[in-house]
């Protein structure tokens, strides 16, 4: 099927022909005796002669092939360069997953990215977002070389002068004495990078790092709610034969995707149960053996319900139970007073029998597990809900037994050698955090007359686009005089910045890829430089050190390494044999052998469920496509593609609503959407797998910046749910917020 | 001005009102041209087409202009082959429209094709089992036997008639004429047939899809059957219009009552054919293959059952039966309706043939497609018939088309003066 | 095609178990990265979006809350055709024989070089399989750097279409013929784009011709014509088992596996009542 052989040479035909009648006048005339009259006749004739002498030649013959041959090699279609054929493992850094990766190669240059055999998160599979991240690599629209602000205007600056400007700006603020005013944003606490922004702020003398809402993040607050802190946990999906899911896209993204896609395919031989609790028929709904609707924003109730059901019938595992803290008698009154079977079923939508055949059948399972974390676990959470489904977890016993949950100390693979602190920053890192979480933070620098924060590191996140309000977010973000970004690509929060310092891709930097997000294993891969660096990026690591050095003073002697490479072979020593050269390190397999104690307080204070803001009679909810990511990037050209027309259509995005609820809506059909915080044009799909009385948009369109393929499509759901902080967790809890549909 | 050109003994009008009729339909032919040039230096993106619609409104223009310029084949062989002498008055005109329609149809095929400048591997790589290689081969060579038959007209144009050469060529080729229209209608049956089979042949569309005769599906022989009887039809209605247009009879009526006595009977045994094979493609083929009839009809107003009613009733049945019966065949009025609706009914059974066979779901789970052409497919739908005209006016100008012209409008020969 | 195998010719195909299949998409990345498809702007509209394999989304049509869903990922059929000699609906109708039926491995090739654009073969195809370049592809500026050399991107103005990595296939060829067993390609050495990424291991891929081989065991093609309708042949003996289309005789390498009757339902047109009588006649009796 390779093009045939390519002719390059052009042939050139000259046709000679007759120029003027007087040329050929005297041609005739020295025939002599063939002389004759030339008329307009015999002008024809010959004229005539002319072209049937040229068609019966050869060149026409000549030309027909060689321009045919031509369209075989249009000069404007690329020709892929051949080579040796050669083949690189590393470790994809795109989502949570943390998957391993196989990249062909033809010489140096990558052409495809697959999933890595026997590599102990994935074995082989891949998701459309880590096959297509060579787009990402070879994106347009990526940051070019470091740039500087200037009024609205991004100009290009030299690595030297955006480190000195930076240290410069960061001096400042340590010499005013208050170098808590420096505040990090990164997407995860994990790895080594993470672990290097984090001894930047703390010896720089803050407390302020922040990540943005992540499955990990949620897992950890429940783990240390119940278990202790320094805890995380993790669900044995492979092995469970019931899992009872609260909204968790398991085949959406959530998790560590890959992972969850083969443990999820795998019921199917191990006849393992799911069933799956949520107002849409996701994917994973349709794919469970049941699917449950639950009005949005009920689940903590329904998690409840079925726990006084257990209680109740006696259904729960005694040997669990007993060792309980925290007041589990008080808990059992409140479900008794709060959580009847009538009660939850109202509050659900969810019929009584139904709820409590579910929570019959999932405490007489043999390995029950009840997942939390709506859609791809990272969007906006109530500690009550994550409590409450986890309550399900420890009342059937299942705690670090095969087929249940893992309750393990979060993985500390990393020993960076002690840290340099002088007195400025002792001061400044002992202050309290200004929020718990990144939207405490952000609602408190907004609410606050005074600058709390005078500078933010902004590294693999983008507030400005993830965080609910995003409108208000930026606004927030315009308060903080600098900012600086660590982004490959001039993302909505990075457009805000005042220097970006673009980053390697993962696909062209060395760096230690922990999993996490719920997965069973602990496993830390080695992502891998599969190509030099295209464009003149740093590695965000290096791009640390290099501003740690330039602070000088104990700052600097906390960051004595030559660069990154040298900094990740030290702080991984423990691993750094085997992960150098196997790829990747399993930390931590098999059941946790400890029994981890259970601490129920925070339930047992029956804490308040958060309720959708505003008054609208329908309930607007996010969904979560496993084709659309939403970590703060847009999604690659691949991945747009294959999105469903019910999705994206042209620029616009489509909504699903149920038919009985949409009154005076046509399918296809244009409508405003309007919330409490703005309107939205939309379009409509009308759809049966939709609960009445809920609309559902999906997460991940709607980015402003500039790439034609992937950008501005459809709108940002978080331009229209805004945040509702759970008290005492500090958890942004709106899941979903109240809304109307009209006709456009 | 240009009366030394006309031919003798003709009257026509005056060369400015000639050359601004041509001057008005050659800006639609520029347009077209535009679009046409559009359409191969930009691609076929300047269409409307798509993945289900491979197959659109072009080449339903080009199975519906070569189904009526069917005529040609049909009365040359008729003229020629059953030497029915009357017919030596139309046939002229026939083969004028029939090169108007190949030539257009071979236009539109090299339009129509993503890679133009490879169209000639249909021939170089032929696939015999290709209905499409059997219509390209047979209308390659049938468009070059319609420009051997209208060679003789040409050259009987009063100027070249004055070389002896010429003269002599057009005598004698119309010696041996009969030849070529054996080999044309020869050509044109199995192209028309071929072009039925392109559907019928499609097994994969239970629309499209007919049993047949040995390699044959029977949309091939009903197409070639169409064409015979809708094709004089057209010459007629076209030599109608140009009577109108000129203001003159051009053909006696005896000829017109015979070449309408033979359309109407070829359309009727053709529709009592159609209808045997809609009933039994309904009731059989397609409940073979899980498909009800309903399945391409309902659930659609552009799609409906009138489209099959139009198609059989009022352009089958209808036309037939009134060039059938004496009476109503020698009504000018009702003959004039009978011939537009038989123009309609087979332009329509190529649409269904083209286009409705793209627009039914074949997958259970697939949904109807429809779609509405760009102004570039439309231009250069347009440009055939602009084209056409064009041919049509300049050849009936300048050359003896209608041998009973004069004799049908006596009047003395004017000299026009220069 | 070689003279020497004919006898024992390969006859690769797929089953995609539907109840795996969670609509994710990455076969269709997988399979968009493997063979250098293009993207355009706007991709929404989906009749003129180049997907060699695409997942169609399949619902039972009942209201809330007793509505289903399941994927269905088409690549090319492969289609036999008729009786399985190789007249596939789009090979046969072909006028410049640009797409063509491998005897050696029943694969359904396209000529990117040789078609002219006629797209009859997109009209002849029922699964809509096959995909016009109504605009020249166009990568932005840097990104033709990721193109692979083993499949020529395509000019604008021709058909493309799923072609079984057909790259892959030649690559295991030369690894068999390098290891001196030419005419035994290993199982594993050839596998399709689509079939290695998928996460849920829902696609199965092999020689249908081959016991050993899982695709085989899975589908157990019945070699003899269905006697209900002898244009099909190699009709799945698992009754779970089915192929889009059965009933008009294309003969397609690709098989579905559902344990939902409703999905099987989906996969070809039934007249009332003849469903019933169907869905559990599954292939000839002899020939265990």
């Amino acid at each position: 099927m390779q093009s045939a052989t390519r002719k390059k040479q052009a042939t050139k035909v000259i046709v000679s022909s007759v120029t003027s009648k007087n040329q050929k006048h005297e041609t005739l005339n020295f025939n002599g005796e063939l002389y004759m009259k030339v008329d307009r006749r015999s002008f024809l004739g010959l004229g005539l002669g002319a072209v049937a002498g040229v068609a019966v030649s050869p060149v026409g013959l000549k030309l027909t092939d060689d321009s045919s041959i031509w369209t075989q090699n249009w000069p404007w279609t690329p020709v892929p360069v051949d080579g040796r054929v050669n083949y690189e493992k590393s470790v994809c850094s795109l989502c949570p997953g943390s998957c391993g990766i196989s990249v062909r190669k033809i010489d140096n240059r990558p052409v495809k990215i697959e999933g890595l055999s026997d590599y102990p998160v994935n074995d082989g599979g891949a998701c459309l977002h880590g096959i297509a991240g060579l787009q990402y690599l070879y994106d347009p629209a990526r940051v070019k070389t470091p740039l500087k602000k200037n009024g609205d205007k991004f100009e290009k600056i030299s690595w030297n002068d955006a480190i000195a400007l930076i240290a410069e700006k960061l001096k400042g603020i340590r010499t005013e004495g208050t170098p808590e005013k420096l505040a990090c944003i990164t997407d995860k606490d994990q790895g080594s990078v993470s672990g290097l922004f984090r001894r930047l702020l703390e010896t720089f003398g803050s407390s302020e790092f922040y990540t943005m809402p992540s499955l990990e993040s949620y897992l950890e607050l429940t783990a240390s709610t119940f278990h202790g802190k320094g805890n995380t946990i993790a669900f044995d999906l492979e092995n469970a034969n019931f899992v009872l899911s609260f909204g968790a896209g398991i085949i959406e993204g959530w998790g560590s995707p890959v992972a969850c896609f083969k443990a999820n395919a795998s019921r199917k031989e191990r006849h393992a149960k799911l069933y799956q609790i949520e107002p849409r028929l996701s994917n994973t709904a349709a794919n469970a053996d049941k699917w449950i609707p639950v009005n949005p924003g009920t689940e903590a109730d329904l998690a409840l319900g079925l726990c006084a059901v257990i209680l109740k019938n006696n259904l729960f595992d005694g040997s669990a139970t007993i060792n309980f803290m925290g007041g589990f008698n008080k808990f059992n009154a409140m479900l008794k007073r709060d959580y009847s079977l009538s009660k939850t079923a109202k509050i659900t939508g969810i019929k009584a029998s139904e709820i409590e055949k579910t929570a019959k059948m999932f405490a007489k399972a043999k390995k029950p597990v009840a997942v939390f974390g709506k859609g791809r676990g990272d969007g906006a959470q109530s500690l009550k809900e994550l409590a409450a489904v986890h309550m399900l977890n420890c009342l059937v016993g299942n705690i670090n037994k095969k087929g249940g949950v893992f309750v393990k100390p979060v993985s500390q693979y990393l020993n960076f050698p002690s840290q340099s602190m002088d007195r400025v920053a002792d001061a400044g890192f002992g202050k309290n955090k200004t929020g718990s979480t990144v939207n405490q933070l952000f609602e408190k620098i907004d609410k606050s007359a005074q600058p709390l924060i005078e500078a933010l590191f902004v590294y693999n996140a983008n507030p400005g686009y993830n965080l609910h309000d995003s409108k208000r977010v930026k606004k927030t973000l315009d308060k903080i005089p600098f900012k600086v970004s660590f982004s490959s690509l001039l993302d909505e929060t990075a457009m805000l910045c005042d220097i970006i310092l673009p980053n390697h891709t993962f696909m062209e930097r060395i760096e230690d890829v922990p999993s996490g997000a719920g997965f069973a294993k602990t496993v830390v891969g080695l992502s891998k430089p599969i190509i030099k660096p295209l464009l003149n990026t740093k590695h965000p690591g290096d791009s640390v050190i290099l501003i740690a050095k330039a602070l000088g003073g104990n700052v600097a002697k906390s960051f004595e390494w030559a660069n990154y490479d040298q900094c990740l072979e030290s702080v991984t020593s423990n691993i750094w044999s085997p992960l150098s050269k196997r790829g990747f390190v399993v930390i931590s397999k098999g059941v946790p052998a400890y029994r981890p104690l259970v601490n129920v307080s925070f339930l047992a204070q029956n804490p308040a469920t958060i309720n959708a803001k505003g008054d609208y009679a329908l309930t607007l909810i996010p969904i979560d496509n496993m084709r659309l990511i939403n970590t703060g990037t847009a999604s690659s050209p691949f991945a747009v593609k294959t999105v469903s027309d019910t999705v994206i259509k042209g620029k616009d995005i489509v909504v699903e609503i149920n038919p009985l609820t949409a009154i005076g809506l046509k399918d296809k059909g244009f409508a405003t959407l309007t919330t409490p915080l703005g309107k939205a044009r939309v379009k409509i799909n009308i759809n049966e797998g939709m609960m009445p009385g809920v609309i559902g948009m999906v997460r991940g369109l709607g980015h402003t910046f500039d790439n034609k393929y992937v950008s501005n499509i459809g709108v940002n759901i978080n331009d229209l749910i805004g945040q509702v902080i759970e008290p005492g967790s500090g958890l942004d809890a709106a899941f979903g917020i109240k809304a109307k549909l009209v006709a456009a | 001005m240009d009366s030394a050109l006309i031919p003798e003994g003709a009257k026509r009008c005056s060369l400015p009102k000639f050359s601004i009729g041509m001057a008005i339909v050659g800006a639609v032919l520029l347009w077209g041209v535009w679009a046409m040039f559009l359409c191969w230096f930009k691609g076929l993106n300047q269409t409307n087409m798509n993945d289900y619609y491979g197959f659109a409104l072009w080449i339903w223009a080009d199975l519906a202009v070569i189904a009526v310029g069917g005529g040609a084949f049909f009365t040359g062989m008729l003229r020629y082959i059953f030497n029915i002498k009357e017919l030596k008055n139309i046939i002229n005109f026939a083969v004028i429209i029939g090169f108007i329609c190949y030539s257009s149809a071979l236009l539109i095929l090299a339009i129509d094709i993503g890679q133009p400048l490879r169209g000639w591997f249909i021939f170089w790589h032929a696939n015999i089992h290709s209905m499409l290689t059997e219509v390209a081969f047979c209308l390659s060579c049938y468009f070059a036997v319609l420009t051997i038959e209208f060679i003789p007209n040409i050259l009987e144009n009063r100027q070249a008639n004055k070389v002896p050469f010429f003269h002599h060529l057009a005598h004698n080729m119309h010696g041996i004429m009969v030849i070529f229209a054996a080999t044309g209608a020869f050509l044109s049956f199995f192209h028309q047939g071929s072009l039925g089979g392109v559907a019928g042949v499609m097994y994969g569309r239970p629309f499209a899809v007919r049993e047949g005769l040995l390699i044959w599906p029977w949309t091939f022989f009903l197409f070639t059957w169409s064409a015979a009887a809708y094709g004089p039809s057209f010459t007629l209605l076209v030599t109608k219009m140009t009577e109108v247009i000129t203001g003159k009879k051009l053909v006696k009526d005896n000829v017109v009552h015979l070449l309408a006595k033979i359309s109407g009977w070829m359309i009727v045994t053709y529709i009592i054919a159609k209808i045997i094979d809609t009933i039994y493609w309904a009731y059989v083929t397609a409940p073979s293959l899980g498909f009800k009839l309903s399945h391409f009809y309902t659930d659609n107003s552009f799609y409906g059952y009138w489209i099959l009613i139009t198609e059989i009733v009022i352009c089958g049945i209808v036309p037939g039966a009134i060039l059938v019966i004496k009476s109503t065949r020698e009504n000018p009025t009702l003959r004039l309706v009978a011939i537009i609706l038989g123009t309609i009914g087979v332009c329509l059974n190529r649409w269904v043939m083209v286009l409705q066979i793209m627009a039914v779901p074949v997958m259970p789970f697939d949904t109807w497609a429809l779609y509405i052409p760009s102004w570039q497919e439309v231009a250069t739908t347009v440009l055939p018939v602009a084209y056409g005209i064009m041919l049509i006016a300049l050849a009936y100008r300048y050359l003896p088309v209608f041998p009973q012209e004069k004799e049908l409008n006596s009047v003395k020969p004017i000299t026009e003066s220069e | 095609m070689t003279q020497d195998n004919h006898n024992n010719a390969y006859k690769f195909g797929m089953v995609i178990d539907l109840d795996k299949c969670t609509g994710c998409g990455s076969c269709m990345v997988s399979c968009m990265s493997e063979n250098n498809v293009p993207f355009k702007e706007d991709e929404s509209n989906k009749r003129d979006s180049i997907t060699w394999m695409r997942v169609y989304k399949l619902t039972n049509g009942k209201s809330f809350p007793d509505t289903e869903i399941a994927y269905l990922p088409r690549p090319c059929q492969h289609c036999g055709g008729e009786g399985d000699h190789g007249h596939s609906p789009c090979v046969s109708v072909c006028p410049a024989t640009a797409t063509d039926y491998g005897y050696d491995t029943g694969i359904v090739s396209q000529i990117y070089t040789r078609c002219f654009g006629c797209r009859y073969c997109m009209g002849a195809c029922p699964y809509h399989a096959r995909y016009f370049n109504w605009w020249d592809p166009k990568w932005p500026e840097g990104m033709e750097k990721y193109l692979s050399p083993d499949v020529s991107p395509r000019m604008r103005g021709i058909v493309e279409k799923c072609s079984f990595c057909y790259h892959r296939y030649q690559a295991a060829r030369d690894k068999a013929y390098y290891h001196g067993d030419k005419d035994h390609i290993k199982e594993e050495d050839y596998q399709t784009a689509c079939t290695t990424a998928c996460p849920s291991n829902a696609i199965t891929f092999g020689d249908l011709n081959n016991p050993a081989h899982k695709v085989h065991q899975i589908v157990k093609p019945d070699p003899h014509p269905d006697p209900r309708n002898h244009h099909v042949v190699g009709k799945s003996r698992n009754p779970k088992v089915f192929r889009l289309l059965e009933r008009l005789g294309t003969n397609p390498k690709v098989y579905y596996l559902s344990e939902r009757e409703w999905v099987r339902k989906q996969g070809d047109h039934y007249l009332e009542g003849e469903w019933d009588k169907i869905k559990n006649h599954h292939g000839t009796t002899s020939h265990g």
